[in-house]
């Protein structure tokens, strides 16, 4: 039997070390915690160790806190089990069998239909989402992707829990100086507190008159999902008033991946596909008369259809720019999901590898 | 032959060679096409081997954590079919119609053939050979990175 060494390296596609002594150090780290919960349990439960003076709290609630108080032993036996668990079921199994156990799981899911891929098209995304809302014109409207909403309910929300805090310590400090009493110190707290309080307020609103400001943008199709080689016909509607001194329709693929670095996870994405199908110049739009065009857009073979795993994903979006002549520029994204070809034709290699790996 | 254990050289076991010859020409497959691939094990008697797993999976490289699909798996773990399996056999499958093979900025698929050897010492084996699903072009390079 091999001691196990403490600091492993990198060689291409595998890692030294014992991959036995990682899952063994796995295992000794959940069942640690599961004996902590089980001694901190037994103790409380026991005596030793006791929640506060029993004058401390009225009678009434010694059950409540009782239970309160069982949730820490709670917790580290529910985490130090279900680590054990996950650690004895993949012990001494190669990850390919692990991923064929999970696929296996994810399949019996998907007679549920609760797949978030095709059946037809494993991990291309499935377009369910994309397809339930009818077009006016064209068969299908397509939603907007909208991280702009979000960042406003995210700012307005920020706004109203922060300014309800800053009201209950306002009405405090006021109940003091009612009865005489003056506490400097959370006067003190209520100048920051205030400050912080209003600029949210000030942030809110200065976003939400931006979001508000242009009109809409709506976007149709005539087909959904997307093949390669095929062309499509998009109306492009755009509401609002005054000028805009350009709109550019834009077809891109866009890669994303996430991965850890140290503590933290993290997404890059990248555009690495764009055609611009048509772009217009100093529009002139008067509100409650919608800019409306028709467009063509066209999917070129030999392209990557939509993909999606759980770190990594290749998303296939129609961009409408836009540049208002008084305010700021935007960006609105209507993802697609283009399906694989049919049928392919295999052409030159470009890579036709192999490697071998030992460990133990 | 033999070779050295990378952990403190006191365990020597015998290091397979395996070679596989895939029934098309340059290993490219359409999707939906007949995968046959035929293995050849050397350097290893079936005796030494506990089991052995034959597996078709497509696999995600790049910036991205690396995602696994397995395709295909079969794992042989008892003396009989070990010994049948070795020290040659073929893998059979349909393929599917996706993921394509594809050569991204960030993103990358690979499908490939895996057969991972367990030995009775408790060490395992595994040769990993690459083809390629569909004829996806490689992308050209960044043209914007979003925040």
């Amino acid at each position: 039997m091999r001691l196990p060494r403490f600091f492993g390296k990198k060689r291409g596609h595998r890692r030294t070390g014992s991959q036995a002594w990682g899952s063994f150090g796995e295992a000794v780290f959940y069942a640690a915690l599961v004996a902590a919960g089980l001694s901190f349990a037994g103790l409380l439960l026991s005596g030793a160790v006791s929640i506060g003076p029993e004058s401390a709290v009225p009678a009434w609630s010694h059950g409540w806190l009782w239970v309160f108080v069982l949730l820490i032993p709670g917790a580290l036996l529910a985490f130090g089990l279900a680590g054990v668990v996950r650690t004895v079921r993949a012990w001494g199994k190669s990850e390919e069998r692990r991923a064929a156990a999970e696929g296996l799981s994810t399949l019996l899911e998907s007679m549920g239909q609760t797949a978030d891929a095709s059946p037809v098209h494993p991990s291309v995304p499935a377009c369910d989402d994309l397809v339930n809302s009818p077009g006016t014109i064209l068969r299908y409207r397509l939603p907007i992707e909208s991280p702009e909403s979000w960042a406003l309910v995210g700012m307005g929300l920020f706004a109203a829990l922060w300014n309800a805090v800053l009201v209950v310590l306002a009405v405090s400090a006021g109940i003091d100086i009612a009865s005489g009493r003056v506490e400097w110190v959370l006067f003190a707290v209520l100048v920051p507190f205030a400050s912080v309080g209003v600029a949210g307020i000030v942030l809110f609103v200065r976003r939400l008159v931006l979001t508000t400001a242009v009109g809409t943008t709506q976007l149709e199709i005539s087909d959904h999902p997307l093949m390669p080689g095929n062309r499509y016909d998009v109306l492009l509607a755009q509401g609002g008033s005054g000028t805009v001194t350009s709109l550019v329709l834009t077809l891109e693929v866009e890669e994303m991946a996430s991965f850890r670095q140290g503590t933290d996870t993290r997404t890059e994405r990248v555009i690495v596909w764009r055609d611009v199908v048509k772009e217009w110049t100093n529009l002139q739009i008067t509100p409650g008369v919608r800019f409306e065009t028709h467009v063509t857009v066209a999917i070129p073979t030999g392209v990557m259809h939509s993909f999606v795993s759980e770190h990594n994903a290749v998303r296939w979006r129609i961009v409408v720019r836009g540049q208002p002549d008084r305010w700021p520029g935007f960006v609105r994204a209507f993802p697609v999901v283009v399906y694989p070809a049919t049928s392919a034709e295999p052409a030159a290699g470009r890579h036709a590898v192999g490697v071998d790996e030992v460990s133990g | 032959m033999i070779s050295i254990d990378e952990g403190n050289g006191a365990t020597r076991s015998p290091t397979p060679r395996i070679g596989m010859q895939f029934d098309h020409k340059l290993r490219q497959y359409a999707p939906a096409d007949d995968l046959v691939v035929r293995y050849d094990v050397e350097g290893v008697t079936p005796a030494s081997v506990r089991a052995l797993e034959r597996t078709v999976l497509w696999y995600t490289e790049g910036k991205g954590e690396e995602d696994l699909g397995v395709h295909h798996f079969e794992r042989l773990d008892d003396a009989a079919r070990v010994a049948e399996a070795l020290p040659a056999g073929t893998v059979t499958v349909r393929l599917p119609a996706s993921p394509l093979s594809y050569e991204g900025v960030i993103v990358k698929i690979r499908w490939c053939v895996r057969i991972r050897l367990f030995f009775m010492n408790g060490r395992d084996f595994v040769s990993e050979h690459v083809f390629e699903v569909g004829d996806i072009a490689p992308a050209r390079g960044v043209v914007e990175r979003l925040q």
